[in-house]
């Protein structure tokens, strides 16, 4: 009976295409599988009746509790206009270079990923503000597009971000049952602080390359008649001051309390929302109506992530129910090349999915089907951790369904081709696969940091 | 009343804002979709495929929550349910009634879903009709 979970990960892919909301194109389609399946014996209801105690474990879970808080500190300081001040005054402190305007925007990306962390803002803002300045000074459609795209989706990977929150969540739980799988009955424990630690060198590295490329190629992207450095004013300091030492701060108290072994991720994403809203009422950026609007689309999103929730693991529940564990144990127990065969499969698998799925129904749906039979192959949790996360940050730049490239699209003035944008971000792609490569090399790029904390 | 009291709070507001807001959240559209394709559809195709997955995905999962979940929290009201640690809210069942309130709510906003969207096929019809004379 094990296949009928297979064709039931075929159906939910061609239900989620009709487009339905993604948690109950999930739970649904799972339900009316179990409801045939029950009415012909080869499905075990009684994995249904675990339902309600999984909703009350998503309910009291204290580490997702960090999500709505996270998800609060961006809108607030979308909202306060930090991500306008800090584009401003580092295109005063680069617009001197000839290609200063695509670093400020890398700059300012990570500064934002480390703060905000909520990509269709970044997007959004800088797309906005910085898109039009870079076409009027000569850059190439495409490369500017991209070099925003690709610098807005460093959210995701560069702590404290609420992706890798979801993914400790569901990674810690995954560690448990492989060790408890192996017979190990006092089992080792991964967090999501320890993603933290572990994602700083390959985030900074990802930047890094990111500046590369751009300091590269950027003048080979822009017409040079058109790019006179305008920007000539002298820069002030106190503006320069003003804009970054709010996110600074910010971003110190928040990693650092982490870091530092003063908090738990869900804590110090509380000490940020306070933070944010401390910046944004010294920035008299804020009021009762504002407020309200904050707490409105943290609410939305906070449903919207949750829900998703819901559905995945009413789906998770069937798809065990028809032996679709043991499918996947078979599957890669048979598999030819062991422990490197298998990541390696499941990482073009998850890249292949991201083209249609977002990193949310991805870590929800796909990361607790495979993670425990990969992490009994004694793979470090934390190294598993960020190698998806990078990979599933692709998901967000990869058309035709890359959220960066519709929140751009949205922005971008009409004479960005969309086929332009998709040109634009490729590169980036290969530069994140190229950073996959590395960590696959060096594993220690990942495990050093933690391990010294 | 104490700090631990005070830590529980915080989930309970938690639990709160996303299974209240869910079905506030369905009515302004802001779950995710997959819209490749649904994207491309004419307004009319797209109400027809709200109605379909409300009808056929939505309400099933949500009566189906409610039901197996309602015996659930039954009996966390007989035994009025208290927190596990000492010094908690003593109100694990009513944290637990949240999930009836959810699915609840979401079975009403669906009902609401396939009016609404009945109403927009039969004005986009209208609108044809108007358009041919």
């Amino acid at each position: 009976m094990e296949y009928l979970a297979l064709v039931m990960f075929l159906a939910v892919c061609l239900v989620l295409l009709l487009g339905y909301p993604v948690a109950y194109s999930l739970a649904g389609t799972a339900l009316i599988f179990a409801g045939v399946g029950a009415l012909f014996g080869v499905f075990d209801t009684s994995y249904l009746q675990a339902v309600p105690s999984r909703l009350f474990g998503i309910i009291s879970n204290q580490t997702l509790i960090a999500v709505p808080l996270f998800v609060f500190m961006g809108v607030m300081l979308e909202k306060s206009q930090v991500a306008e001040n800090l584009l401003i005054a580092m295109g005063q402190v680069f617009g001197r270079l000839k290609s200063g305007l695509a670093i400020s925007v890398v700059l300012v990306g990570m500064l934002l990923a480390a703060s905000t962390g909520i990509v269709g803002a970044t997007v959004v803002t800088m797309g906005l503000l910085s898109l039009p300045t870079m076409l009027k000074q000569g850059y190439s459609p495409s490369f500017a597009s991209g070099a925003i795209c690709a610098t807005g989706t460093l959210g995701q990977i560069i702590p404290p971000s609420i992706a890798l929150v979801l993914l400790g969540d569901v990674l810690s739980s995954s560690f448990q049952q492989a060790q408890l799988n192996m017979g190990i009955f006092s089992p080792e424990s991964v967090s999501v602080g320890d993603l933290f630690v572990g994602a700083l060198v390959p985030g900074m590295l990802l930047v890094a390359m990111y500046l590369l490329y751009v300091l590269i190629f950027a003048s080979k992207q822009i017409d040079s008649s058109l790019n006179k450095n305008i920007n000539n004013e002298p820069i002030s300091s106190i503006g320069l001051f003003s804009a970054l030492f709010p996110p600074l701060v910010l971003i110190i108290t928040v990693l650092g309390s982490i870091l530092g072994g003063f908090a738990t991720p869900t804590e110090a994403a509380g000490v940020g929302a306070s933070g944010s809203l401390v910046l944004a009422l010294i920035n008299k950026k804020i009021d009762i109506q504002k407020l309200k609007d904050v707490m409105m689309s943290t609410t939305k999103v906070t449903s919207m992530v949750f829900l998703i929730l819901i559905g995945a693991s009413i789906f998770s529940l069937v798809f065990r129910g028809f032996g679709g564990e043991e499918l996947i144990e078979e599957l890669f127990a048979n598999l030819p090349g062991g422990v490197f065969a298998a990541v390696l499969l499941v990482m073009v698998v998850i890249f292949l999915l991201g083209f249609i799925l977002d990193f949310i129904e991805i870590t929800f749906v796909v990361v607790p089907l495979v993670a425990p039979v990969l992490l009994a192959m004694g793979i470090d949790p934390i190294w598993l951790g960020i190698m998806i996360a990078v990979n599933l940050q692709t998901s967000f730049l990869t058309p035709p369904f890359g959220f960066a490239l519709f929140y751009l699209r949205g922005v971008a003035p009409p004479e960005v081709k969309t086929s332009d944008i998709y040109r634009g971000v490729t590169p980036f792609i290969v530069i994140q696969l190229i950073l996959l490569a590395c960590l696959a090399l060096w594993p220690n790029l990942v495990t050093w940091l933690p391990s010294l904390l | 009343m104490g700090w631990v009291a005070m830590q529980e709070s915080v989930m309970y507001l938690h639990g709160m804002v996303f299974l209240l807001g869910a079905a506030h959240t369905l009515r302004v559209n802001e779950h995710v979709r997959v819209d490749i394709f649904y994207r491309t559809f004419s307004p009319e195709k797209q109400a027809k495929v709200d109605i379909f997955g409300s009808l056929v995905l939505l309400m099933p999962v949500n009566l189906f929550i409610f039901f197996i979940s309602f015996d659930y929290v039954v009996s966390a009201w007989k035994i009025l349910e208290d927190s596990q640690e000492a010094g908690g809210i003593p109100g694990v069942f009513l944290l637990k009634s949240l999930i009836l309130a959810f699915s609840f709510t979401m079975v009403l906003q669906g009902v609401a879903e396939v009016i609404a969207n009945f109403l927009k096929i039969s004005q986009q019809k209208q609108l044809n009709k108007e358009v041919a004379k």
